[in-house]
Order: C-alpha cells, then structure tokens, then sequence
C-alpha cells in the first residue's frame, strides 16, 4: 500500500501551486483556478486519511468539498463577469476602489 | 373597617379634582373651583369617617399597590398608615383645604383672576399629595409626596409668573428646601440600607408582626444591642447609637428645610409672593406642617437617640425666637405672618424635642386653625385693599370690615397666646413641656432644653407684640389712604370660611385644657388620650406609634424625665402665667405705642438694630455669598480640573487611536493580491509560533 506521506505530498504540492497562482497572477480566471486547485489539495488529504483509517467520514467529506467547488464557481464568475462590466478587465489589480 | 377600605379615595378624590381642573378647567364655571370643592369636601367627609373608626379603637396599617418588587427583600410599596396622629392630621388637612378653596372664591374668582384652571389644579394637586404624604406607612413614599407638595408650593407661589417677584420667590423656595432635601433623600437611603426597610410602623397580623418596622429595630439595637441583624454598622464602624443619629439628622435636613427652621426660613417670606388663599393653605397651616409631621411619624426614631433631641429643641427655640425679632418691624402685614409662621413651627420643634409629644402635635392642630385663619383674613383684607399690603396704608378697617375684624382678632389672641384662645394652652402646654424636662434631665440635654425654653419664652414677648401691632395698625386708628376710607367689600365666600375658623381658633384649645385637667382633676384632656393610647397592649400598643411608647422609650434610652422644682401643680399654673404675663406685656405694649389715632414708626427709635431686622438678619446676604462667594468659584475650579485632567486624559487616549488607525488603515490597500500575501504570511507566521510553542521541531 502506498503510505499516506506520499498523498501528502502530492496534496501539499497541489496547494502550493494555488497558492502561488493566487499571489502571482493577475488574471481573476486564472484567481479562480488556482482557488480550485487549492480546494482539491484539501480534498485530497481528505481521501487519503480516510483510506488510512478505513473510516469513509473523509470520503463524505470530499464530496461535500466537490459540492463546495461547484458553488464557489458559480459565484465567482459572477463576480468575475461583474468586474468586467465595471473595469472592462479582468485584471484584480485594477479593481481598487475599496481602499482607505 | 369599612371606613379603612375607602381610606385610599381621601388621597385620590383630590387628584382626580387636579385632572379635572387641568384638563377641564377652562371650560367650567368657575373654573374649575366646584371640582375642588366637592373633592375637598368628600375627603373631609371621610376622613371624619376614618377619624370616628379610629376613635372607636381600630388602625390600620396595610401596603396597598407595589409598584417595584425586588428579587430579594427590598420591595417598594405605596401604603396606608392609619392611627390617631395621622387621622387627626387628615382632619386638619382636608378641613383647612376645603376652607380655602371656597376663600379661593372670594380672592380669585371674584377678583377676576386669569388661569384659574392652573390655580384650582395646583390646590388640588397639593391637596392630593399632602393627604398621601399624611396617610404613608413607609419613608420612601413619604419622601415621594413630601417633594410632590414641594413642586405644588412652586407651582401656586410662582401662580402670577408675569410679574417679577413670584418666579423668583418660587423658584427659591424650591432650592432652598430642596437642599434640605438632599439630605432627606440621603437618609432614606441610609435607613433602607441599615434596615431594609422603611415602614413608620410594623405592620401585624391577628396580633402577629409580620414585618418591622425601623424604629422599632433601631429600638431593639439601643435597647437590647440586637446589632446582629444591621450589617450596616460594621460598614460605618459606629455604634448603633451614633449611627441612627446621624440617620436621623440626615432626615432632618429635610425638616428644617420644609418647616422653614433656621437656616433655611428664608424661602417661607419670599413664598408670601403667591396669592393669599395658597399662603394660608400651604405656607402655613400645611405643608410646611409636613416637616413637623414627619418628625412626630417617625418619633420612636429621634426618642432613642438624645443628640438628635437636643438640635431639634435648640433649633425650634432659637426659630421661635429669631423669627419673632424679623416680625417685629415689618410693614407688610403677610411678612408678619410669615415670621410668625416661622416662630410657630420653632415652637413644634422645640416640643418635639423635649419630648413633649402631645403638645406638638396639639400645637399643630390648633397652630394650623389660627394661622390659615389669619393668613385669610389677611386675604379679606388684601381684598379690601385692592391688594396694597402695607399696614401703613390701613387703618381704621375695624368698622368697615366687621367680621374679618372680630374673627381676626380671634386668630390675634390665639396667636399671642391669651388665655382662653387655642394658642393659650397649647403654647403653654409647650413651654411647660422643655421646662420640667429641662429640669428633670442630667447633663447637656436638660441644659439644652433649658436654653431652648428660656428662647422660646422670650419669644412669646415678641409674639404678642408683634401680633398686636398688626391688628392695631390694620384695623384701630384713623384710615391712612383712599383705599382705608372706601375699601372693597367682600361677600360671603370670604366670611364664611373666617367665621368657621374663627370659632374653631377661640375654641380648638379646649381639646387639651391641661392646667385645668391638673387642677380639677376632670379627665378632659381629650387629644393626650386620644395619641395616649391604653396602658397596656391592645390599640394603637401593636402599631408602637403610641404617646405611651414614645415616653417609655424617651425615658429609658434619652434618660429624658419630668422635673418639677415647685411641686406639680404650682409648676404648671407658674409655667402657665409666666407664659401669659408675657404675652400680655407684649400685646400691652403694642397697645401703649401703636394703638392711638395716628400711630408713628416706633421701630424707628431700634436705630441700627431695625436696618438689622428688616435685612433679616443678613440670612440672604450671606446665603447669596456662600453661593456666589464660595460655591462658584469652588464649581469653576472643579470645571477647569474637569476639563483640563479628566477629559484631558481621555481625549489623550482618544487621540492616540485616531492616529495610529490612520496609520494602520494603510494596509488596506484594495488590492486582493495583497490580501492574501497577508493572510498567507498570517497563517505562516501562525504555523510558526504554534511549532515553536508546541514544539513540532
């Protein structure tokens, strides 16, 4: 059986490079790429303990964050389609109006 | 009992007359005076009811309405206390108002007085908290209805707010005895801390206490040092004693300062500002009997405690004195009344203090009889005069004005104390009371109460000449001016009420002959049985508010005992002609300087002494200066510390947050990159301190 430090592995890898997604690009598509690749890095420690504990609470658990994928999507690109309509870009950095 | 059942509506009955006068007034006949009259009338009818159940040897004393319920013990409730001083006081209350509505009449209505509604609102408002301020079983209600009759007296003495002089007199007496107030409230406070309760009297059940009153706790710890229960004294580190004086003493602030008693008489002159008919209702027959009242309600209180018993006999003697010299030269004949008024109330605390009871009481009842009657026929003659109230100006009114004279004069020698009017015996009930006392007493207490009467004897000089040089100067003599000659008439609304009290005033004294009782041996002291109570148990023995406790306690706890350095009964008659050879001299020597066709200004020959007299003392100079001298500077230095250290401490603390919040709000950027390098950096940082901490490396 492949040992659960190996997923870790992986998982935290994935959550790094959304991460480095989020504080590197500009682009509020690529933003919400990078949020899902962070979500499923999370998933995946979910999976992964539950096959190490044989308890399939985790596995529930990762549905629920699929779930919870597919909401935030929806929202997020309504807001992405409001920045648009506001700042003709989808560039975040633009967007900085709410400010002191 | 029935008649206790409908006890409540002698206190209501007048202030459903308030709302009816106030809301309605304007559009009644005689704006609104019917109402207060029927009001007056229908409390006096009951409260003779109430008067008669307790004559027959029934009290009560029952909590009516809580209007806030505690968690624990402390509840405030509104209740009734029924017994023969506070029957006899409603008596007294309801008749002199009911007399004075229908004088009102006379002086108001006929006179063509504008606002009448506001006018017969305030009477019946006054009336309404008098009577509830009479009638309470608890202090704090006292205190409740002891401020409402405050407000009314500066609302009815402020009636012609137009003119210069009432808002200014009103507006002083409500400070002045405001501050004797505080006081009062500050006692309250302390005797519901001490006690836990504030009932005048215990209020029993089939012959069960069920709850206690303080007096009478405050008698179980002087007594029998049942000190447990009163954590309060180990909080004030005094012994029980010391500590209910000062209780005491704080309640008598607000005395001193509603019985107008030295030093805060001066507002009661300035009151003379308002019309006549409130003068002789409020100034002087009941509301500034509430102070005395009070004392008499909570008498077990003081009787236990001798220092306490000293200042109120030394402060009613030296007022009953003071107050004699400042009527001496006044030229206006309702300051004279004033004064007497002053000197009268001195005369009630000099009897409460030195333990004579019943004679305060009986000098309150017959005091209230006399003064509102003269205070009325002031007003007869104010009418008479078109309002001019100099007596330089009078004259020669006795044969133009028949009744008011005869009845006036009725009041006079009441007032001076000539025997057989009713100012006679309780007056000389008073004074015999402090001397044999003043002599039967060890130590500083009978010295006091010998002080307190030799001021209260020389006052009766003072009394009488001073009544009588108003009577001779108002009425004897030649007419001085136009008005003297020609004055107004009055009509039967203003006889009336003098001729009831006119009577009363010449025979109210006989309720309580005492020398004749003494000599004859005839049982017709009817006003000491009647507050006596019966020697053992029984009426009122449950309610402890009876004369017989009160002397138990003065003599077993104030060592206070009767002296009598000429055997009893030579005493007595001695005290007794001592009193009225001084009366009579001074009324004779009113009679000697003013009582010729065109009398002079005797007063005159006083020299610097009368500039004294008419300035009063300089009592409202140096109040003044205590304000303005010493008072506002003091206020203007506490404002600039408050200004400067204590709002300056807190804007400092204010100012450092508004700074660094300018500075710090520049993290927020608007930028969403930025956000979450902060929220990364945040969770690191977190990570960090907690695998430090936790020691994960």
């Amino acid at each position: 059986m492949i040992p659960a430090q190996t997923y870790l592995l992986l998982s935290a890898a994935v959550f790094c490079i959304g991460l480095f997604g989020i504080l590197t690009r500009r682009n509020a598509l690529i933003f919400l790429m990078s949020v899902e690749l962070m979500l499923n890095a999370a998933n995946i420690n979910f999976v992964a303990f539950s096959l190490q504990h044989g308890n399939l609470t985790g596995q529930v658990f990762a549905l629920f964050g699929m779930a919870l994928a597919a909401a935030e999507v929806a929202i997020g690109i309504g807001i992405i389609l409001v920045l648009y309509r506001n700042f003709t870009d989808v560039d975040v950095t633009k967007a900085t109006t709410m400010r002191w | 009992m029935a008649a206790f059942t409908y006890a409540p509506a002698i206190v209501l009955l007048p202030f459903v007359s308030f709302l009816v006068a106030l809301f309605a007034g304007d559009r009644m006949p005689k704006g609104g005076a019917l109402a207060g009259i029927t009001a007056t009338g229908g409390s006096l009818l009951l409260s003779i009811w109430v008067a008669l159940t307790v004559a027959g040897g029934e009290t009560y004393n029952q909590f009516v309405y809580t209007w806030v319920a505690g968690v624990e013990s402390l509840q405030l409730r509104f209740g009734l206390l029924l017994d023969p001083l506070s029957a006899l006081m409603l008596l007294i209350v309801c008749l002199i108002s009911f007399l004075v509505h229908i004088f009102s009449l006379g002086y108001m209505n006929d006179e063509g007085e504008t606002g009448l509604a506001r006018y017969y609102a305030g009477l019946g408002l006054f009336t309404a908290s008098m009577l509830g301020f009479v009638v309470a079983n608890n202090l704090l209600m006292a205190f409740m209805f002891f401020e409402l009759v405050g407000l009314c007296s500066y609302l009815l003495i402020g009636f012609w707010f137009r003119e210069e002089g009432p808002p200014s007199a009103a507006k002083k007496a409500f400070l002045v005895t405001r501050f004797g107030d505080y006081f009062f409230l500050i006692g309250v406070v302390g005797i519901f801390a001490t006690f836990g309760t504030g009932l005048f009297a215990p209020i029993t059940q089939g012959g069960e206490v069920v709850a206690e009153s303080f007096p009478v706790l405050a008698e179980h710890a002087v007594m029998d040092g049942e000190t447990e229960a009163i954590a309060m004294l180990d909080t004030v580190g005094m012994s029980a004693q010391a500590w209910f004086t000062v209780l005491g003493l704080l309640v008598l602030g607000g005395v001193i300062g509603k019985s107008a008693q030295f030093p805060l008489h001066t507002w009661l002159p300035d009151a003379m500002e308002g019309p006549t008919p409130v003068s002789a209702l409020i100034h002087a027959a009941t509301m500034v009997a509430a102070g005395v009242y009070l004392v008499a309600r909570m008498y077990g209180f003081y009787a236990i405690s001798p220092t306490a018993l000293a200042v109120i006999a030394l402060v009613g003697g030296f007022t009953a004195l003071f107050a004699a010299t400042m009527g001496l030269v006044k030229q206006e004949i309702k300051q004279v009344l004033a004064y007497s008024t002053i000197s009268q109330y001195g005369y009630m605390m000099l009897a409460l203090g030195s333990g004579g009871y019943i004679a305060a009481v009986f000098h309150l009842t017959t005091h209230a009889v006399f003064k509102a009657l003269l205070f009325l026929g002031a007003g007869s003659v104010i009418i008479a005069m078109h309002h001019n109230e100099n007596m330089w100006d009078m004259g020669g009114l006795k044969e133009r004005m028949p009744v008011t004279y005869w009845t006036f004069l009725s009041g006079s020698l009441a007032l001076a104390g000539i025997v057989p009017f009713a100012g006679f015996w309780s007056k000389d009930e008073v004074l015999y009371e402090a001397l044999i006392h003043g002599f039967g007493t060890e130590g500083g207490l009978g010295v006091a109460y010998l002080l307190a009467y030799a001021m209260g004897l020389l006052a009766v000089f003072f009394t009488g000449f001073y009544t009588f040089r108003m009577v001779y100067l108002t009425f004897h003599g030649n007419a001085r001016s136009d008005t003297a000659r020609d004055p107004h008439g009055v009509r039967w609304n203003v006889k009336g009420p003098l001729a009831v009290l006119g009577v009363l005033a010449a025979t109210i004294g006989f309720i309580n002959m005492k020398p004749v009782a003494e000599l004859t041996g005839a049982h017709i002291d009817f006003l000491h049985v009647w507050l006596n109570g019966p020697e053992e148990g029984g009426w009122p023995a449950l309610l402890s508010t009876d004369l017989h406790h009160y002397e138990t306690l003065l003599h077993d706890v104030a060592h206070v005992t009767a002296g009598y350095p000429l055997g009893e009964t030579t005493t007595l008659l001695a005290s007794a002609g001592v009193s009225l050879g001084l009366a009579l001299a001074g009324v004779l020597a009113a009679r000697s300087l003013y009582a010729g066709p065109d009398p002079v200004e005797h007063t005159d020959k006083l020299g610097g002494l009368k500039t004294v007299l008419m300035h009063n003392y300089y009592q409202d100079e140096y109040q003044v200066w205590l304000a303005t001298g010493v008072t506002y500077p003091v206020a203007r230095a506490m404002d600039k510390f408050d200004q400067g250290v204590v709002d300056g401490v807190v804007n400092g603390v204010s100012s450092v947050s508004l700074f660094g919040g300018s500075r710090v709000r520049r993290i927020q950027s608007g930028l969403v990159s930025n956000y979450a390098m902060l929220l990364t950096l945040g969770l690191v940082l977190l990570l960090a301190f907690f695998g430090v901490v936790g020691g994960w490396f």
